[in-house]
């Protein structure tokens, strides 16, 4: 016979106020197998803990219900209560008498019955609970940090900082991003490839982080701790090892005309190259879609040329298995094109171009070395219309949000053009100007007032050509709704930030939730913002939502910080609400039949096979396990089982059964 | 029906099966199963319009198990409810060995591609009396429907007959059996009864292969075949597959496709 106690809580007047809990307490003292009741003001106090504790001692008692909140709120406070006092904490059980009850019910004799109603279930289901012990998983202390950006620079760093093995795997030849892509950075207007090459030489040099750029995830197994990730390496066509970066081969390359993705189209590149001069790592690959050997079976020049005899024409894409402990996904974003705008020409104009092209013809390093060429003829243009919330913010175009970099971004193209060129006009068209940010506000003012740039607040309706000028026709709303007609030379539009191409595979790969937009969902949007709803998976930078530089790089620490709170530990400690699958002895072995419909039902793919084999090793039966490690408690395959060989532990069958009954 | 024995007797002879399971005729010259285990056996074999059987039930069972690879003289629903054991893992591909007999030919066929194949070009629909009765049962107001079924499972007598002459009805352990917690009450009384036809029913969904068997099994007439078709043209509707016409698990019960219809959530 079970010896249970129950400790009714008043929670102050919140429970109090509404039921009579002395009556409850007393109701419950005749409930077969409740050897002891009481009530008291606050449970979860000190003096109340206490008073349990030494309840189960003079009582011997075996079980406990605590009335009084959610179990969201105090359960792990009193199961550890409980299993201070030498008992198991999970023979610890919570009737919420607050949220279920007080809280939603007037002053009454039936809410004081339904109180007491809810302790019988509760109680009935402690006489069957059995003690439950944590699960113990075992972490593999290397990180995986998918996207070589800023963001997933800094979490690497931070993470082999704090003196654990990281993998950074990037897709594209170089780490680097959009920020190396960029000229200068709002508000400081300090030079991004400055500060961020220095950042990717440390990254690939620290004897904790390994590079594997030009490589992409390709499968991911396993759960929190003890993931399994399969990586493609695609083939560079050449010997990494033996290759020096010394850049011939690109010198020799005859194949020069070729669209640069690093310039986005405004320059060209050859067919083996690197992305740009200051690449971690300085290693050519060859774009086999391009590459006249490929597309013809003759030239090598490449490896004629090359002093090391690096160049692999044969080589092949590689399948790399790791195990990892934590994911970190920091695979960025991408620009709306220019081609989506049918107002603005489809992209058919060359001088109407995007944000990230800006910045090219505004970099050193870039196509034109800095200097303000416009695309179509490398002209200085003499006016430069720019048009914020190209995209954004327009449901239309299938993009209500706001893409919050532009407003930034947009004053400081603006500004760097008014430093190029003095005697130019530039122009910005606005919705509203967002700059909520340290020294934000003041950069824009700064363009406004100091480099005279000026600011119409109204849409753009239509583009066109006329006599070799781009006619921006619009309205100026502050004017009441006037009519403006600008005769620019180039137009650059603020398009609006969206997913990377393959977020969505990655995150169904991943097992991660993720919005209407592609963009990767956090596990709670200010609680847990870098954490997924997957364990031991994080997210950094512009993944999530479109981000600055400053808050890509606060997020990465953040999940940086996570990561290595995770692998501060040998082994992970896990609720023990699993599934489990029954057991018995032969000849049935177990009432599961393999016939695995469970497996197409669990979310968290969970269920493996399990063969059950004679002592000479013949497979007797083959049935279904669960992984513990894998397993979130949800009991979707003990509703689909037909044979009700699954149980869940901590809500079993039983329980459940007994706790419907007693009512 | 020589081509069939002659088939027959050949397997048995090279060694390619160790029986042959067909209908052979009993007493009262009802069709019964019989298992040929060796030429001499084969003889007693029949095939008629009396033979409806399912011979599919017995495959799954422990004591045919043991006698090796086994040939099956299928009926389509045979087929069908070979395809959905494969699919369901019970049992294993290369297991398969099925005599199909269309007109005078006899077809042989060992794998759950060559069924899936042989069955496409049928169209097995479902007997026009059920189709009548199912269609009968629908038109009725909810009212009636329920006291049609009080009045036709208070005849009820537990025997589960047609959970063990249905060929998906293959678990070891049956819920029926599960008495920790006692989920349907044994006693063949009115909540019983209900109980176990609608756990039936939701067992099958989307599982039946509309053979009909635990109608004929039933020896006080209860049509219960009725309610796993239900089930069954129920889950076809609303998720656009059958079972037992593929050898590829498929669950339409346990697997979300974003094309799922979602008339159900009201």
């Amino acid at each position: 016979m079970s010896r249970i106690g129950v400790f009714t809580c008043h929670c102050g007047e919140n429970i109090g106020a509404t039921v009579d809990c002395a009556k409850v307490s007393e109701m419950c003292q005749h409930i077969p197998g409740v050897v002891h009741s009481v009530d008291y003001k606050y449970m979860c106090s000190d003096p109340g803990q206490r008073m349990m504790q030494e309840a189960i001692k003079e009582h011997s008692l075996d079980g406990v219900v605590v009335a009084a909140c959610s179990p969201r709120m105090h359960e792990p406070t009193f199961r550890r209560a409980v299993s201070n006092a030498g008992v198991n904490p999970y023979m610890c059980e919570m009737a919420n008498l607050r949220e279920h009850c007080s809280w939603v019910h007037e002053k009454s004799e039936a809410t004081t019955q339904k109180a007491a109603d809810l302790i019988r279930v509760l109680v009935e289901k402690v006489k069957h609970n059995t003690p439950l012990f944590p699960i113990k998983v075992p972490v593999t202390k290397t990180a995986m940090v998918v996207g070589g950006g800023v963001a997933g620079i800094q979490v690497a760093l931070d993470i082999a900082n704090g003196g654990h093995k990281v993998i950074l795997v990037e897709k594209s030849p170089s780490i680097g991003g959009h920020m190396s892509q960029l000229s200068e950075t709002f508000p400081t207007l300090d030079c991004s490839q400055c500060i961020l090459t220095p950042r990717m030489v440390e990254a690939a040099q620290h004897p904790n982080i390994t590079l594997m750029t030009y490589s992409e995830v390709e499968k991911v197994d396993g759960f929190i701790g003890n993931f399994k990730v399969t990586v493609r390496k695609k083939a560079r066509k050449l010997d990494e090892k033996l290759c020096t970066g010394c850049g011939l081969c690109i010198q020799k390359c005859p194949n020069k005309k070729i669209s640069d993705e690093f310039n986005e189209g405004l320059g060209t590149r050859t067919a083996i190259y690197v992305p740009f001069p200051q690449a971690v790592p300085n290693k050519p690959v060859i774009d086999t879609l391009n590459c006249t050997f490929y597309k013809t079976g003759k030239c090598k020049v490449c490896e004629k040329v090359c002093p090391t005899n690096a160049i692999r024409f044969e080589q092949e894409d590689e399948l790399v298995t790791l195990d990892i402990g934590a994911i970190v996904l920091a695979t960025g974003f991408k620009l709306m094109k220019t081609e989506a705008f049918p107002e603005y020409g489809y992209g058919k104009h060359k001088d109407i171009i995007d944000g990230m092209q800006f910045e090219r013809l505004a970099s050193a390093s870039g196509p034109t070395a800095g200097v303000m060429k416009r695309p179509s003829d490398g002209k200085e243009p003499e006016t430069v219309v720019f048009i914020a919330c190209s995209g954004s913010r327009d449901r239309s175009k299938g993009v209500p949000y706001c893409s919050k970099v532009c407003c930034m971004y947009t004053a400081k193209h603006a500004m760097l053009y008014k430093h190029k060129v003095h005697s130019g006009k530039a122009y910005v068209f606005y919705m509203d100007i967002r700059a909520s940010g340290k020294d934000y506000d003041e950069f824009v003012r700064r363009a406004i007032e100091e480099d005279d740039v000026k600011y119409i607040r109204g849409r753009v309706s239509k583009i066109y050509e006329e006599d070799g000028k781009l006619i921006v026709k619009g309205a100026d709303t502050l004017m009441g709704g006037e009519q403006v007609e600008i005769k620019a030379d180039m137009v650059v539009l603020a398009t609006a930030v969206q997913s990377n191409d393959r977020s969505e595979e990655l995150a169904q790969t991943l097992h991660v939730s993720y919005d209407t937009y592609g963009f990767f969902a956090e596990a709670h949007p200010k609680l847990r913002p870098v954490e997924t709803n997957t364990g031991g998976i994080f997210l950094a930078g512009a993944c999530q939502a479109p981000r600055d530089i400053p808050e890509s790089v606060a997020q990465a620490s953040a999940a940086a910080a996570k990561v290595l709170g995770l692998f501060s530990q040998d082994q992970l400690t896990r609720e023990p609400i699993v599934a489990v699958v029954n057991r018995q002895a032969g000849p049935t072995f177990s009432y599961c039949v393999g016939c695995f419909l469970c497996q197409t039902a669990c979310p968290y793919q969970a269920i493996e096979q399990e063969h059950i084999t004679a002592r000479n090793g013949d497979v007797i039966k083959t049935i279904a396990r669960i992984n513990p490690g894998l397993c979130q408690g949800c009991g979707t395959c003990v509703a689909t089982c037909r044979t009700k060989a699954i149980d869940l532990q901590g809500f079993s069958n039983e329980q459940l059964y007994a706790e419907i009954m007693t009512l | 029906m020589e081509a069939l024995k002659q088939k027959a007797k050949e397997l048995l002879q090279n060694g390619d099966v160790k029986a042959v399971l067909g209908y052979a005729v009993g007493t009262a010259g009802v069709r019964r199963p019989h298992f040929a285990r060796n030429p001499k056996q084969v003889d007693a074999l029949v095939l008629d319009e009396k033979c409806t059987q399912n011979l599919a039930t017995y495959l799954t069972k422990h004591e045919v198990k043991h006698l090796g690879k086994v040939a099956v003289v299928a009926l389509p629903a045979t087929q069908r409810a070979l395809l959905q054991l494969v699919a369901e893992r019970q049992l294993r591909d290369d297991a398969i060995c099925l005599l199909a007999v269309d007109g005078g030919e006899v077809k042989t066929l060992s794998s759950g591609a060559e069924v899936e194949q042989h069955l496409a070009l049928k169209t097995d629909a479902m007997p026009a009396a059920d189709k009548a009765m199912i269609e009968k049962l629908m038109a009725m107001t909810r009212e009636q429907r329920w006291a049609y079924w009080q009045q036709e499972l208070s005849r009820c007598v537990k025997c589960y007959a047609c959970r063990n002459s249905c060929p998906m009805c293959y678990c070891e352990h049956c819920t029926m059996d599960c008495n920790r917690p006692q989920w349907v009450p044994v006693a063949s009384h009115a909540l019983g009864n209900l109980e176990y036809h609608m756990v039936r029913a939701m067992h099958l969904a989307g599982r039946c292969v509309e053979c009909g068997e635990c109608g004929r099994a039933c020896p006080v007439g209860i049509p219960v075949h009725l309610l796993t078709f239900f089930a069954e043209e129920s889950t076809a509707k609303q998720f656009g597959q059958r079972a037992g016409h593929t050898a590829k698990l498929d669950y339409a019960l346990s697997t979300f496709k974003p094309d799922d219809k979602e008339t159900f959530i009201r």
